[in-house]
């Protein structure tokens, strides 16, 4: 048997795909994949604080509603720029990252943070008339928004470190 | 209330990120900075990829594995992949990994009198 160490074999396909290979011998592609993966990271981390920076009590003479209408679609877009150009990252080193516990915290950071978000929009939103301006928002709220802070914050950090483990 | 929620979170994603013990490897920090070594030698084989080149490098008996600089910086400094050619006599200074005995990070490169820093 050859001492290859023993990678999940979808993930060593990944791998050798043609984006992959791509991304690593394409001498610019990585970087200008990298610099799009972070305007993504602006649009919807971005979008997330200062809607979270409202909700903690900061400018309340907007109003939350025309706050959400004006940032969603803004996290949206980031949303689906991050996600295209992450994967386009992970498959160039699938069996590293696939493998990785730092890339494993950051997916679930990802989704307890995308949850928040939905609890947040499915629950606290509705009593929303009564805190829109001026008022300071319900607990619930402000919860929601200190947990998107510090979700979001670890997700950039996992991103990060991911190049240092 | 919710304050024992905010602390909650901020303990449980520090606890979090902190419970995983896996070896430092890329970035400078994992490298003996005190220690120089000044290899002669012959690039046994080389990769030209992101995020950064590496050598197998072939000093008297030993074989090292010398990681160089992301290829689109190298190329930026005129060190092409040709001249990494297999069978080629370079003279690389760096840093031995403080854990992994065989591997070294290249602070410059000499190939046929044409010097590249690399960091």
């Amino acid at each position: 048997m050859p001492m290859e160490p023993a990678f999940p074999a979808w993930l060593v396909w990944l791998e050798r795909t043609a984006p992959a290979v791509a991304m690593r011998n394409a001498i610019w592609l990585y970087p200008i994949v990298e610099i799009v993966h972070i305007v993504g990271i602006v649009l919807l981390a971005g979008s997330a604080f200062m809607f979270d920076l409202r909700l903690l009590g900061l400018s309340r003479h907007v109003r939350v509603s025309d706050m959400a209408r004006h940032l969603l679609p803004r996290a949206r877009l980031g949303l689906a720029i991050v996600i295209p150009s992450g994967l386009l990252m992970f498959v160039a080193h699938a069996t590293d990252w696939g493998t990785s516990p730092v890339f494993r915290i950051k997916i679930a950071l990802i989704t307890i943070a995308i949850l928040n978000t939905f609890v947040f929009h499915g629950r606290t939103v509705k009593s929303i008339d009564q805190w829109d301006q001026h008022q300071p928002v319900p607990t619930g709220g402000k919860v929601a928004a200190v947990v998107s802070l510090a979700l979001w914050t670890a997700t950039i950090a996992a991103g990060r470190l991911l190049a240092y483990f | 209330m919710s304050r024992t929620a905010v602390r909650l979170t901020i303990i449980v994603v520090f606890v979090s990120l902190a419970a995983t013990s896996v070896q430092a490897h890329h970035g400078w920090g994992g490298y003996d900075g005190n220690r120089v070594l000044n290899l002669t030698g012959v690039i046994r084989e080389a990769t030209y990829e992101h995020p950064h080149g590496t050598l197998k490098f072939a000093v008297e008996d030993k074989i090292w594995v010398v990681v160089l600089s992301p290829p689109s910086r190298m190329q930026v400094r005129g060190l092409t992949q040709e001249m990494l050619t297999p069978g080629t006599r370079a003279v690389v200074v760096g840093y031995p990994h403080r854990t992994i005995p065989d591997e070294m990070r290249a602070e410059r490169i000499t190939i046929s009198g044409k010097r590249t820093e690399l960091r």
